[in-house]
């Protein structure tokens, strides 16, 4: 026996979600059967909103509702720093730290000649224009993972900027908070030796 | 390490066995398709958790059955360790001292073994890709900091072939992103070439004692490293690195109309020499074999080494390939050290005189009796 049409059409838009298979998919559109009304329109309206009523940052690259950004806009904002991320989701765990205070670049991507990306694909252009235009920033933090992609496009990044004459940082590898040196694997050892810094 | 009892339940062609192992060597002795390398193969299993035969587990539980198990009891310097391994047709289980394991990765280690089949001979013979998959295996058992460099410089190598198609296609035409891809490949291609040279070097000293002993004192080993990259005992990490990032920076025309990277570890090669003299290209079959023996004995000193303990010895069907003479020295060379599995059709008088005290198992159909001496 088969479902019923727009059942089935539920279960199948589930599985395009990330990590749900088949069966998680059944359960979820069961669940959605039995859920009230309202929460099922606010549902449906939220994930049209989401897709509506979100844009890319103009400058930055960063979702958001108004063009541009609140952070673009901030003139409280230190316009001398850059932190250039690989997606959105990184600045908002650079906001929670409180203590950056600059400005943001989301290159929405990495560069990944095996997965078909090559740089004009992600947001690098917008990047070397917002350099070009303005005078102040005096510095780029490169926060892109520390993964092998991540590093090829920081280090493609920095190659471009610094004949510029502006100060290219990258993100410290090594240790986390509170971490023991028992627990840690050999490599982040390694990488937190060759990293270490004088006290 | 000894492995002193072994159970097998529905493994291959065993329904239920156990047997006791003799701290020196054990001669599997039978005729053709009686489960002698199915004894070695449920050793190598209770070790790595996997077959060296066959990535299917499904294999290895007996025909109409529903599951297999393995399980051992393992003598270490610090005491005794069961192990136990169950296979389902869901998956596999592995334990040790009865306590269930999370994760295979925790149980691997507990019992070290090093298996050497007719197979390993390609390590000579066959295409220097062998060889490379060789050193990678090795060296990255002995450094987990080679173990990085090697998958970082594959994932590189990777993106950057693809890459130089897409230029020679025409599909993508930034020069600088090769220069950074480049750059970063000979970093870690450096750092590759640099540990391959030492730790060759490392096994060279083992392995070329082991094959003048067993060649009767009459061969000398020499592993050369073959590499585009000029490298020697004094050689930095940087050095290496300017010099593959010339090689790039020279050839970036020639790499683009190829279409792939001409340089690098990924070309490297071990040359054999015995006696000044290529053994892949001029040794003959027993010398060849010496050497694949040689070289590959040379693990057990190392894994001594690094673990304070000797791995088991399974040597399958290795005998019968070797003359009289080479056989004894082989057998004078292992014996009193380490615990060793050997399979063999037939022990000829000459080995079975000169192990010391071989216990001799002769597995007929599944079975096994212990040979009175």
């Amino acid at each position: 026996m088969q479902y019923p049409e727009p059942l089935a059409k539920l279960i199948e838009s589930y599985t395009k979600l990330p990590g749900i298979g088949q069966k998680t998919a059944t359960r979820l559109a069961f669940y959605t059967l039995g859920m009230e009304e309202d929460d099922v329109t606010n549902f449906a309206k939220s994930l049209l909103s989401a897709k509506r009523d979100l844009h890319s940052c103009s400058i930055c690259g960063n979702i958001t509702e108004d063009d541009p950004c609140p952070i673009c806009r901030d003139k409280t904002r230190d316009r001398s720093k850059i932190l250039v991320v690989e997606q959105s989701q990184d600045i908002m765990a650079m906001e929670r730290m409180h203590e950056y205070h600059g400005l943001y670049h989301v290159l929405q991507g990495v560069i990944s000649p095996v997965a078909g990306t090559g740089p004009e694909d992600i947001n690098i252009t917008s990047l070397l224009k917002r350099l070009q235009k303005s005078d102040d920033v005096k510095e780029v933090i490169i926060a892109t993972n520390a993964s092998s992609d991540g590093e090829l496009t920081a280090g493609y990044l920095a190659k471009l900027i610094k004949p510029a004459g502006i100060k290219v940082t990258r993100l410290a590898h090594g240790l986390s908070v509170g971490a023991d040196i028992d627990y840690a694997d050999e490599m982040t050892l390694f990488k937190a030796v060759q990293g270490r810094t004088e006290m | 390490m000894i492995l002193t009892e072994l159970r097998l339940h529905n493994f291959r062609n065993y329904q239920d066995l156990t047997v006791h192992f003799a701290p020196g060597i054990n001669v599997l002795i039978g005729r053709n398709a009686q489960g002698k390398t199915n004894m070695l193969e449920a050793i190598y299993a209770l070790s790595l958790t996997r077959s060296h035969r066959t990535s299917n587990d499904r294999e290895l539980i007996n025909w109409q059955q529903q599951s297999a198990s393995i399980s051992g009891v393992v003598q270490k310097a610090t005491g005794k360790v069961p192990l136990e391994l169950q296979f389902t047709k869901n998956g596999k289980k592995a334990k040790v001292n009865h306590l269930e394991q999370a994760r295979l990765g925790q149980y691997v280690g507990q019992l070290n073994t090093i298996l050497f089949a007719p197979e390993d001979l390609s390590l000579v013979k066959g295409a220097p890709a062998v060889r490379r998959r060789f050193m990678d295996m090795e060296f990255s058992q002995m450094s987990s900091k080679y173990l990085y460099d090697a998958s970082q410089f594959r994932t590189l190598l990777r993106q950057r072939n693809k890459y130089l198609k897409q230029l020679k296609y025409g599909q993508q035409h930034d020069r600088v992103l090769l220069t950074v891809l480049s750059d970063q490949l000979a970093a870690y291609g450096a750092e590759v070439i640099v540990a391959r040279h030492h730790f060759l070097q490392h096994l060279e000293k083992w392995a070329a004692d082991l094959h003048y002993q067993i060649s009767l004192n009459q061969e000398h080993l020499h592993l050369a490293y073959v590499t585009q990259v000029k490298v020697g005992d004094e050689t930095t990490v940087d050095q290496a690195y300017h010099e593959l990032l010339k090689l790039y920076q020279d050839n970036q025309g020639r790499e683009i109309d190829q279409g792939t990277t001409m340089y690098g570890p990924q070309r490297d090669d071990i040359r054999f020499m015995v006696n000044d003299k290529n053994i892949q290209a001029f040794g003959s079959q027993g010398q060849q074999r010496t050497t694949a023996l040689s070289v590959k004995l040379a693990e057990i000193d190392l894994m001594k080494e690094q673990t304070g303990e000797y791995p088991l010895l399974l040597l399958d069907d290795v005998l019968s390939e070797l003359d009289p003479v080479r056989q004894t020295h082989l057998l004078t060379a292992i014996q009193d050290k380490v615990q060793t599995f050997l399979t063999t059709t037939s022990l000829s008088d000459v080995a079975r005189q000169l192990i010391k005290k071989p216990t001799i198992f002769e597995i007929k159909h599944g079975t096994l009796n212990k040979e009175e001496a």
